[in-house]
Parts: C-alpha cells; structure tokens; sequence
C-alpha cells in the first residue's frame, strides 16, 4: 500500500513538473529566454543556449527588436565558437534582413567570410610554401622516367631479338634475364644494386644505381612484349624480304620491327604508365624525387596538402605522357588509317 | 627451244622431308633460260616445296641446286651439309624473284616503298636510282598511279601486280610464281595474268605453280604433273592437253579442273 502511493506521487509530481515547464516554456518572454540561455552558456551548453535563443521572435514591424538582434548576433558568435561558419552567416543575415544597415551585423558578415577565405588561402599558402620542392623532386622523377624510357626499349629489344635467336646460348641467356628481373621485387633489385654492389666493390651514385635498377626491370618486361609483337607479324613478311635478297638484320630492321609498333604501344605505354609511378620506389635508395619530397614535406609540417599536391603532379605526368602515347600509336599504324 | 645451251638452273636429286612426309622425292629438273615452266598439280604433291626450294626459302635435306652451272646455296663442312653463308643465300636470291600467293607486300610502306626496298637496301642504289627503278616497274605493270599509297587500300589484283613490279626491280633472271592467282577474286584473274604475259613475251625465265590452267596453254613451254613429290608426266602444252593423256590420274585431275 505504501508503495502505491509513493509510485502515485511521484507521477503526479512529474506530471506537475512536466506542466510547470511547459507552461513556463510559452510564458517566457524574450528577456527570460536570453537569461535563461546565458546561464545555459556559463554552464556551457552551447547547443541548448542557440536553441533557446532562436525561440525570440522576430519583432512586428515598428516594434522594438533590441532583444532581437541581441539574440541573433549572440547566435552567431556561439556558431563561430562552434565552428559552424555557414550557421553563423545565416543568424547575422536574419538582422540584415529586417536592418540593412545594422553595422554589428555587418561586421560580423565580413569578418565571417574573411575567416572562410582564409581557409582556401591557407590551402594556396601551404602550396605556395610546398610547391618549389615538389616540384624539384618531380624533376628527378621526371629525368628518371625519360632515362629508363630512353634505356628500356633498347635492352627489351636486344633481350626479345636473343630470346628468338636460334643460338642456343644466347636466347638461354636472355631467358634467364627475364626469369630473373620479373621474377624478383623491383625494390630487391633496387637495393641489391645501391647497397649490395658495394660489396663487390661497385660503388654507384644513387641515380645510376636507380637507371640501371629501373632499366634492368623494364627492359625484361619490355623484352617479352617485343618478343611477343615481334612473333606476332606474318610469317610471310620475313619470307618476302628474304625473297628479295634481304639478309636477316635487314628483314628486322626495315620489314618487321616497323610494324610491330602499332601493336607495341598499347603495352608499351602501360609499362610506362607504371613507371611513372614505380619511380616512387627509388625514394629508398637515397633518391629525392616526387614521393621522397612529398614524405619529407609530410613529416615536417605534418600538413596533408604535401600528398594531395604530390598526387596531383603524378596525375599530371601520367596523363600528358598517356596523351603522347595515344598519339603516337596513332602515327605507327597511320598506313592502316589511309 | 635450244636445248644444247646451258640451262639457267639444274636441279639433281632434289628431296625434302617434313617429319614422315617426303614433300620432294629425288626430283630432277632443267630450266633454260626463256623457258616457261608450269606446274600443276593436287595441292599437296610439293609444287609449293619445289619452288620454294628452288630460292632456299626452303632447306633441301639432299640434292643439288646449279644456278647457271655454278652449285649454289649449301656448303659441307664436318662432313655436315647446310645452307651457305648469309651472304651467298641472299646473293642468290637477288638473283631469283618470287611472287607469293598472298602477295606479302610490306603495309608499311607506300606501293613505291615497296617496290624500291629491294635496289635501295639489298643493292645499295642510291636514292634516286633506286626511286627511277622502282617507277619503271611501276609503270611496267601499269600501277603509276598508285605509287603513293599504302598496300592497304589496293585491290587484290594490284597487290598482286605490286608484287610482280617489287620482284622485278631486282631485275632477276628467274621468277617463280606460287600460286599468284589463286587468293585473287575470279574477275581481278585477269590483269595479273596478263602483267605474267607481257613478262613472258618479254623473255624473262618463269616457273609457275598454279591451278589456273589458262597459264599453261597459254603460256607453258612445258607443263609438267606433280604428284606425292615426283613428276608425273610432263611435255609441251599441245601433247598435254591433248588426247594423248593416257595417265589415269592426270584425266581425272584435269577433267575436275576444266
């Protein structure tokens, strides 16, 4: 029985509570409402003081509106703390809209917006203060890239032109190159080469070790794409030279490896568009190029800015050197266009 | 036709083996110089392997070739035979001209490129020499006027007659002809018969292997029946076709062409 009641009491309490509040909640007027939200601000809840606010009323025309735009611009300081910048724009707005000419509504506009562009002119500072030694490494990067181009098509040529040899000592031989070189990590070659040549009393600057590293792997891989175009024209176009007295070199060189270019391409260019990425591997062996410049800029200012310009320029190579590419494939097989 | 002169090419014993295939069976055969040779056969019976043979495109396993008497294109060494040297293969072959049933022409190069591939690379003409040649030949099988495209955009007539002009340029003494008309569109027969026609008036030394039976009446000083890598029969034109076939084979061959 006891507890019955103090159940039963405790409900009519709340409720009691529960009608007080509401009741008080639409007596209030503004003054209470921005008191109320003061006291919520010095116990710190911001949320519940910009919702209290946002209860008083625009003022009827003619009316006086000081509590108003008290409440308006207290909003969008509480939203600027909050960082909540679009917010707190839109709160000052609400005075330009009734006051045009209301100078604190104004100047927190201005000084709202100024603090948004700064954001995009930090972003165009970082850059400003990154750009130069990215764009030092990217050099190198892009020297690497144009040496191993330069370097790969001719070892893949010589390695394809062995492995079709009929001397067996020779094709076994480039056989085992490729074995080798695509069978094993860049990076393993990479350092075998930086700092494992050395004991063998093979000291290399690090951008040689990096080209002969980078020329080594691709010019197998390259090797087997030839090989594979090489084989891949008609057997009767090696006839037809022979026919006419061609020796076997001339056959290569003026009937067949010409049109193998066409199909080379689009292999070729995939390779490079890898290498251009590839080329991020040598950062390990004391090269500064695109990715090392990235990390180091990375790891000073802790600053993400640093990656995404880096990314950006990696795009940019990869598609100016796709868009070659594509133009080239074009001219090989132009006598098939025509 | 003057048999006591020398013949321009001998063959003795010539035999070629391809696994358990004898494509060419200790064939023997004289060429004189202006003579048309036609050689017609089922497919099969190494009119093809012959020809071929004959410019060491194909590796003989016995026999010996004589080319104007002189015995040409394999050297014994270590009691081994093999080919001879690159150089005296391709020497050879700057001597022999041959055209291809599918033609072969180079896409890469224009119908001129072709044509001039030969006297500028293999022998070393100047530029302009070598341009003036390949014109000439142009003209000779009447494409002047395609000299500037690419293969690509020729009909298979005049791919053919390219080819004739880009083996001509080499100005050989013997021209082989496999097949020549055989990938070629019935209607386009003609004017690749009639480039070969003009060649032949003009005296140059031919070996044809063909189904077209219009280049043996035609043309032929001697028609000769290949069979299973051997000769089967062979004589003039006039006695082949005529009546007195008595070989079983060679009628029914020939009643299944005509």
């Amino acid at each position: 029985m006891n507890r019955f009641y103090i159940l039963i009491s405790r409900v009519a309490v709340t409720l009691l509570f529960l009608w007080t509040l509401a009741g008080t909640g639409r007596a209030l007027d503004s003054d209470a409402l921005s008191r109320q939200a003061g006291e919520l601000m010095a116990q710190g809840d911001l949320p519940g003081a910009v919702e209290l606010l946002r209860q008083i009323p625009v003022p009827p025309k003619g009316a006086d509106a000081g509590a108003f735009v008290a409440s308006r611009m207290q909003m969008a300081r509480i939203y600027v703390s909050l960082n909540e910048a679009d917010k707190a724009l839109a709160a000052s707005r609400e005075v330009l809209a009734l006051f045009p000419d209301n100078s604190e509504a104004r100047n927190a506009v201005a000084a709202i917006q100024k603090q948004q562009q700064s954001r995009w002119l930090s972003l165009l500072d970082d850059s400003r203060k990154f750009l130069p030694a990215l764009l030092k490494g990217a050099t190198m990067t892009l020297l690497l890239v144009l040496c191993t181009m330069l370097v790969s098509p001719l070892g893949g040529l010589l390695i394809a032109l062995g492995r079709i040899s009929t001397f067996r000592p020779l094709s076994a031989a480039c056989w085992f190159v490729i074995w080798f070189f695509r069978g094993t990590p860049l990076l393993l070659q990479l350092f075998f080469i930086y700092y494992g040549l050395p004991a063998f009393g093979v000291t290399l600057p690090p951008l040689t070790a990096a080209v002969i590293g980078l020329g080594l792997n691709y010019s197998a891989y390259l090797g087997e794409i030839i090989r594979g175009a090489i084989q891949s024209i008609d057997q009767g176009q090696m006839e037809a030279a022979k026919a006419i007295g061609m020796t076997y070199g001339q056959a290569m060189r003026r009937v067949i490896i010409p049109q193998t270019y066409k199909r080379l391409m689009p292999p070729i260019g995939n390779e490079f568009i890898a290498l251009i990425k590839d080329t991020a591997l040598v950062s390990t062996i004391a090269m500064v190029e695109l990715m090392r410049s990235a990390d180091q800029l990375f790891n000073t200012y802790f600053n993400i800015t640093a990656l995404a310009l880096a990314a950006a320029i990696y795009l940019l190579l990869t598609s100016i050197f796709t868009f070659i590419f594509e133009k080239i494939e074009y001219r090989a097989g132009i006598y098939e266009h025509r | 036709m003057n048999t006591a002169r020398e013949p321009l090419i001998r063959l003795e014993g010539i035999t070629k083996r391809f696994k358990n295939l004898t494509a060419v069976d200790r064939i023997d055969l004289d060429v004189f110089p202006g003579e048309k040779l036609v050689i017609i056969g089922p497919s099969g019976s190494g009119k093809s392997t012959l020809l071929r043979s004959i410019n060491l495109l194909e590796e003989i396993d016995d026999g010996v070739i004589r080319f104007q008497g002189r015995e040409v294109g394999y050297v014994t060494s270590h009691g081994r035979r093999h080919l001879d040297r690159p150089p005296a293969v391709c020497a050879l072959r700057t001597e022999i001209g041959m055209v291809f049933q599918h033609f072969h022409l180079f896409p890469h190069m224009t119908v001129l490129g072709n044509v001039m591939e030969g006297p500028l690379i293999v022998r070393k003409m100047p530029l302009n020499e070598a341009r003036q040649v390949a014109t000439d030949m142009l003209s000779k099988v009447g494409l002047s006027d395609k000299r500037d495209v690419f293969p690509a955009t020729l009909s298979g007539g005049q791919k053919q007659r390219v080819a004739i002009a880009r083996a001509l340029a080499m100005r050989p003494k013997l021209m082989l002809f496999d097949e020549p008309t055989s990938a070629l569109d019935p209607e386009l027969v003609g004017e690749v018969f009639d480039t070969i026609h003009t060649l032949a008036d003009e005296g140059m030394t031919m070996i044809i292997v063909t189904h077209h039976m219009g280049f043996a009446r035609e043309l032929a000083d001697r028609v000769i029946f290949m069979e299973s890598g051997h000769f089967l029969a062979q004589g003039n034109p006039h006695e082949f076709f005529s009546v007195g076939q008595e070989n079983e084979r060679i009628r029914s061959f020939l009643n299944r062409l005509l």
